[in-house]
């Protein structure tokens, strides 16, 4: 069955970003509440939800029109509409009672064979089916979105044992391909999997950070970064979560969890989140949590929860040995004497412990589990990966060396290890002993899972090119933080060279990397040092080394298609627009963000946006509407927030694809590429004939009137100037025809004309020290 | 016996001519410091050097300090000429009106150094510490500590000191030993104070008969103290206890254990100083003691720099003499005093390099350091506040370029003077060999010059992403393209530009090897740090030579006239510079670019 139409119950937080997230996936949403007392709008829980989610940083929609594809209601007078959905959601308070009415309320309109899933994160499912009548279980199961829905790519996928095993292949298909999805099989337990782990080792991380006299900053320095943890460690992500959510979702568990669990002894409430929570202090949404933000005299001052006085202070830029140790591996950490390291083992061995005497009583393989903690916690690496980063002999050593009891799988594992690769296949330890292939998707192609089964084709310093199969060439990026520079240019001129006419060995290349971020262009840093040390004739020729290659691929013989996924910044955006198509992850950020360190794109940026502009058939007529709007997203630093977004800037066009799974983005941008290697021919230049200074007279207007209103600085309008010249042509007509080269050439002109410039340098500068941009 | 005259056409040049001594005056709180005020005060203190401290010097190297009972007698006369120079006001130079002092800008103080140095760099010691204690003391001091420290130091009736060596550590003073302890009574200095005990070894006029009291600055580590450098505090700890009423009262635990015997400055007290549960004072924050030290570090650094530039310049005029003097042989080319016995020395090829060398040197570093001196003014001074960063940076930036770059060349340059005189420089009545010997140790203190080549790529290089590098490449850059067009200053410009260019190249090799691997930029530091001195006195010798070209022209069309000779020798000077010298960059490039192998290859075992 397919999934066309869905509801959602319940315009909470979660109900409603599920309905935001169901619309992105392309289908329309049915979004169902109470009807308050008294209300005007019956339906006015569900409307405002969605007027409030077009409002929300980040945005639970990938863009503004899929609200249009929610339709707001309530559940007196659209229950009967519930007929039309292929898949109902309930996500509503987490009520056994209320939940089971709403059931047999759902069950006598729905659709037969619909599907109907619950977003508890406390409640069995066995307890939910109770009492439904007919094939209510059958077609019933339990959908664990993570907050924000868009987001998290975890979801905890619970089937009862009545459950169709169609009805659980029709969600967990749909929220793998179109929603993006990791989905994770659970077994129907107290917390599923991620917060039944995530809990303990929450709870765990308060206790150490009391017993072994941490401060919330020094403990979340530990539990964060070294751990493979996000930086907010545990007491940020506990002001994230809401201070107020922890007593509910421990008493939760403490009421369902066998009696046994080690969960019961090491909850606490301690005085000092009681009082917290009592005076509103619940993290971000409330008056500040663990940590806040105070303002003192104008300047925000970072302060913290003295875990002593139960008094706020400064924040102390935590300086811990043993976080400084943690660059040479988790072991260097864990063994470190200092409180850091302590904490570190403290924290560590019991949750790693906890979860290896979890499988198989809540997940049937180790991989589940893993990848429940990396897409549902953010977590580098799940608890087994993590053992096996400690090793199972040392972290088994070092349960008895404590008196702690050694799971059975961890005894298991000993002198051997969860994970191993053979034969270039990754593989997992089963609970019976034997090792197994770790599980890939029909249509799942890693490119992780290529570079373990082969040699690359060629490599250096920063890139490198795989063999994703079937003659495609695949173009990684392997600089820190994939910033482009020599080297990947060089990679990219032996791509081009290897794949020669396409149609030897290689037929296409694809430009993809697993990074958080697909590039977010040059290394600002290396570049600001070229600049310091005035080297003007080298930075010039990397400009046009940039250009040349860029070029070089837009015009090569065989296909290129980039495959990106995260932040596609600057040159990392300039390198899309030069690629014959771009299958975008649906979370891809692309923009020329350059303007923000007071330059104008320079490897050929200006000269492509202004082309796709100029050859936009839908555009309207005459010269002045493509480079206004060229103009307008490059001067404005404009970035897309969503891949949906980038083909409102054109960044995307048509016959660009969009993923939503990005485990499969690198499959869909394969067979695209070997699509159009078919019958490939490279584009036809195209001919611009710019009005040069009359345009550029029209756009010093509009700067003007940005400096006059105040909404442009000085620098912004200097470098506004630089981009007009470049857009409408520098000193030619109408009359004259301007090649690729030719705009090449002018924007690297105002490039290096900009780059010397002292206020540009202090944005550089400022950037790299604060991350933000400098208005000067 | 030889000579010395304070070189004050010279400084007039760079100061005036290059330069814009005027600017100062245009800085607030130096509304009054105009050039001529400036040039008077210097043609007192080369009057000072001249008469009162370079007889000393000769007699003081030959005497050297004595050591009796604990208690260290300088040379005959030192008491006497530090009275005249305290009485002179020379101790309160540059520091602040509100302790007593003349607030004179420290480009002032800069050349006043160079002119002690040649004279009598010894001497010079003992007023160079008080120097550095002061701006610790200013800088980092509570209210009650500069109240009652600064004005002694300024009118000179105390001298100061900075004990950091220890007989285990100089350059890693994350190793010492010295104590303090909180000694709990608050004995009237409001913070309580700290019992010190360790013994500190190398320490400059650390005991002498010129003061009547000695105010050190020691550094120890608390109780508390992290280790390594983030442990260390910063303490003042006076020989003598001061009364309420300022005078020196109780004798405080520190004592002079010995005096060393050494190769030069033998006129310097160098004292080892062993502290005793004596009584201390922290200055600053606890734990913060190596950022208070290096405010005494980085001008002792940029001092020692001129000290070595002082140096070259009293052997120089030295050398020039004797060359003139000494007939022996006959030109190559045939007799240039066919009426005399012997043409002099200076007719040969060989002496000139020689003499050139010192002098294109010399003069160089003279206008580079006046450069810094400026800068040192504006970073204190100048109202914007972008102005004040950019000179800071660049003061930073050349510090241990001058430190090492000047004191290499000075030795360089000593010997040479040497070498001319033959076995008369060898000699002691010439006194050719003391310059030698009393340079070799400006080589080797605050901060030997390999530590300040690691400081120079390591610290200076990378800082913010090489800010500090852009403000000496961008106004050297923009200079010479400003003057590509210009045919007469081309035989300046095309060498420079090069040379600019190498080290470019240099910089950003460096920076890029150095990131993947600190041992490359380890391996180059040495040969960067000199290419960079190089090319710092290539700008400023261009700028030299177009100053005197523009004088010579403006002379003649009618102005004053008279000084034709010395703007075209600068000229000339200049030729032999970019001819003889800054090549050198050629080779530099050529063993930077070598990399860490050829050092690295070599097993210790194998050495």
């Amino acid at each position: 069955m397919e999934i066309r139409s869905a509801a959602v119950i319940g315009a909470g937080v979660m109900g409603s970003g599920i309905a935001a997230h169901l619309a992105n996936a392309g289908i329309p949403v049915l979004l169902l509440d109470i009807v308050p007392a008294g209300a005007a709008d019956r339906s006015t829980l569900a409307r405002s939800a969605i007027d409030r989610m077009l409002k929300t940083e980040p945005a639970p929609f990938m863009h503004r029109r899929n609200a249009k594809l929610v339709t707001p209601g309530n559940l007196e007078d659209d229950l009967a509409r519930l007929a039309e959905a292929d898949w109902i959601v309930e996500a509503v308070v987490e009520d056994p009672r209320v939940k089971s009415e709403l059931y047999a309320r759902i069950d006598a309109v729905r659709r037969p064979g619909s599907i109907v899933s619950s977003n508890t994160s406390t409640i069995p499912l066995s307890k939910l089916v109770e009492g439904q009548g007919g094939r209510f279980a059958e077609d019933f199961l339990i959908t664990h979105f993570f907050n924000p829905p868009r987001y998290m790519r975890l979801l905890e996928v619970v089937a009862g044992e009545r459950t169709r095993p169609e009805a659980v292949e029709a969600v967990t298909g749909f929220a793998d391909r179109s929603l993006g999805k990791g989905v994770v099989r659970c077994k129907d337990r107290p917390g599923f999997i991620a917060n039944r782990i995530g809990t303990f080792w929450i709870q765990a991380g308060i206790n150490a950070a009391f017993d072994l006299g941490l401060t919330v900053e020094e403990a979340d320095a530990v539990a964060g970064r070294p751990m493979g943890v996000p930086k907010t460690g545990i007491f940020g992500l506990v002001d994230l979560v809401g201070l107020d959510l922890m007593p509910h979702i421990s008493r939760s568990l403490l009421d369902t969890l066998p009696p046994d669990d080690p969960y019961r002894a090491i909850h606490r409430e301690p005085e000092l989140l009681r009082r917290m929570i009592a005076e509103g202090l619940t993290g971000r949404k409330g008056k500040g949590g663990f940590y806040r933000l105070s303002r003192e005299g104008g300047a925000r001052v970072k302060e913290a929860i003295d875990l002593g006085t139960g008094r706020y202070r400064k924040t102390g830029k935590p300086r811990l040995d043993s976080v400084e140790a943690a660059r040479g591996g988790l072991r260097a950490l864990v063994e470190h004497p200092d409180r850091g390291g302590r904490y570190a083992r403290s924290v560590l061995l019991q949750t790693l412990a906890y979860s290896a005497a979890l499988v198989p009583e809540i997940a049937d393989t180790v991989v589940a589990v893993d990848e429940a903690m990396r897409l549902g916690y953010a977590w580098k690496y799940g608890p087994f990966e993590l053992i096996d980063r400690l090793g199972a002999d040392w972290l088994a050593d070092a349960l008895e060396a404590e008196g702690m009891a050694v799971p059975p799988l961890l005894r298991l594992a000993r002198g051997r290890g969860f994970y191993r690769v053979e034969g270039g296949r990754l593989q997992y330890l089963a609970t019976g002993g034997d090792y197994a292939d770790v599980p890939r998707p029909e249509g799942v192609l890693l490119l992780s899972d290529v570079k373990r089964g082969s040699a690359p084709v060629a490599k250096n310093g920063s890139s490198a090119l795989w063999d994703v199969g079937d003659g495609v060439l695949c173009l990684e990026f392997t600089s820190k933080m994939n910033a482009l520079d020599a080297d990947i240019m060089a990679m990219i001129r032996k791509a081009i060279g290897l794949v020669g006419d396409g149609k030897g060995r290689w037929k296409a290349l694809v430009v993809h990397n697993e990074g958080e971020n697909f590039s977010v262009g040059v290394n600002l840093g290396i570049a600001l040092f070229a600049v310091n040390i005035g080297l003007w004739p080298q930075i010039e020729q990397q400009v046009e080394e940039g250009q040349e290659v860029y070029e070089a691929l837009r015009t090569a013989p065989f296909p290129v298609v980039a495959a990106p996924s995260g932040m596609a910044l600057g040159g990392g955006c300039e390198l899309l627009l030069h690629c014959d198509r771009v299958q975008a992850h649906a979370e891809t950020y692309a923009g020329l963000v350059e303007v923000g360190v007071g330059l104008v794109p320079g490897w050929g940026g200006c000269k492509e946006l202004l082309t796709r502009h100029w050859t936009n058939r839908r555009r309207p007529g005459g010269p002045m509407p493509p480079i206004a709007a060229a103009f307008e997203t490059i001067g404005t630093a404009k970035v897309a927030k969503s891949a949906a977004e980038a083909r409102d800037l054109l960044f995307l066009r048509d016959g660009d694809g969009i993923t939503m799974n990005r485990d499969r983005l690198l499959a869909d941008a394969k067979a695209l590429a070997l699509k159009l290697a078919g019958d490939y021919a490279p584009p036809e230049p195209v001919e611009l004939r710019l009005p040069g200074p009359t345009a550029r007279l029209a756009l010093r207007l509009v700067i003007e009137g940005f400096l006059a209103q105040g909404r442009a600085s000085g620098h912004d309008a200097v470098v506004a100037e630089g981009l007009a010249e470049v857009l409408s042509g520098g000193d030619t007509d109408v009359t004259r025809v301007l090649t690729g080269a030719d705009l090449s050439a002018l924007e690297r002109a105002v490039f290096m004309h900009l780059v010397r410039e002292p206020r540009t340098i202090a944005r550089i500068e400022h950037m790299l020290e604060t991350g933000k941009p400098l208005r000067n | 016996m030889p000579t010395y005259k304070a070189p004050l056409d010279d400084v007039r040049f760079v100061l005036n001519e290059v330069f814009d001594l005027g600017a100062l005056a245009r800085l607030p709180g130096h509304e009054e410091h105009t050039p001529d005020l400036i040039e008077a005060v210097l043609e007192e203190g080369a009057k000072l050097c001249e008469n009162e401290l370079f007889p000393l010097n000769q007699s003081g190297d030959e005497e050297g300090c004595r050591f009796e009972n604990g208690v260290v007698y300088t040379p005959s006369g030192f008491k006497e000429a530090y009275r005249t120079y305290i009485e002179g006001g020379w101790t309160g130079l540059s520091a602040d009106p509100e302790y007593g002092g003349q607030g004179l800008p420290h480009t002032v103080q800069f050349v006043m150094e160079e002119f002690i140095s040649s004279a009598n760099m010894s001497f010079g010691m003992y007023p160079g510490l008080s120097l550095g204690a002061y701006n610790a003391l200013h800088r980092w001091g509570s209210e009650e500590q500069k109240r009652l420290y600064l004005p002694k130091l300024v009118d000179g009736t105390w001298s100061g000191t900075m004990c950091l060596t220890e007989p285990h550590c100089g350059t890693d003073l994350g190793m010492i030993r010295t104590r303090a302890v909180p000694d709990g009574g608050g004995d009237g200095d409001g913070g309580g104070g700290y019992r010190i005990t360790g013994t500190k070894i190398f320490i400059s006029a650390g005991e002498h008969d010129l003061t009547e009291n000695i105010v050190h600055l020691v550094l120890a580590k608390l109780p508390d103290a992290p280790e390594g450098t983030r442990g260390i505090s910063l303490f003042v700890v006076p020989k003598f206890l001061p009364r309420a009423d300022g005078t020196p009262g109780a004798r405080n635990g520190v004592a002079c254990g010995a005096i060393e015997h050494k190769m030069g400055i033998k006129a310097s007290a160098t004292c080892v100083l062993n502290f005793e549960d004596a009584k201390g004072w922290l200055v600053g924050e606890p734990h913060k003691g190596m950022r208070a030290m290096f405010t005494m570090m980085n001008a002792a650094r940029l001092a020692v720099g001129i000290q070595g530039l002082g140096l070259a310049e009293i052997s120089y005029q030295n050398a020039v003499a004797y060359a003139r003097d000494r007939l022996q042989g006959r030109a190559l080319s045939g007799a240039r005093a066919p009426d005399r016995p012997a043409d002099p020395i200076i007719v040969h090829p060989d002496v000139r390099r020689s003499l050139l060398t010192m002098r294109a040197y010399n003069e160089g570093a003279r206008a580079l350091a006046a450069w810094i001196g400026l800068s040192i003014d504006r970073a204190e001074r100048d109202p914007d506040p972008d102005a004040r960063q950019e000179a800071d940076d660049l003061v930073a930036l050349m510090t241990p370029v001058v430190k090492a770059f000047f004191t290499d060349c000075a030795f360089e340059a000593t010997n040479l003077g040497v070498q001319i005189h033959g076995g008369h420089g060898y000699i002691r009545d010439y006194g050719m060999e003391q310059y030698v010997r009393d340079a070799r140790i400006t080589q080797i203190y605050e901060g030997a010059n390999g530590i300040q080549a690691l400081d120079l790529v390591g610290r200076k290089l990378p800082q913010n992403m090489g800010r500090l590098l852009r403000h000496f490449f961008h106004p050297v850059g923009r200079h010479l393209e400003e003057r590509m067009e210009d045919e007469g200053l081309a035989e300046f410009v095309l060498p420079l530009l090069k040379a600019f260019t190498k080290l470019q190249q240099a910089t950003a090799l460096v920076a890029q090897r150095g990131l993947a691997d600190p041992e490359e930029a380890g391996a180059a530091s040495s040969d960067y740090l000199r290419m960079f001195g190089l090319v710092a006195l290539g700008f400023m010798w261009l700028r030299m030579a177009e100053t005197a070209r523009r004088r010579l022209a403006e002379e003649a069309a009618g102005g004053a006239g008279g000084r034709d000779a010395f703007y075209e020798a600068k000229i000339k000077i200049a030729r032999f510079y970019f001819a003889k010298l800054l090549p050198q960059v050629n080779a530099l490039f050529i063993t930077v670019n070598a990399g860490a192998k050829p050092l690295m290859d070599v097993e210790a075992e194998a050495f």
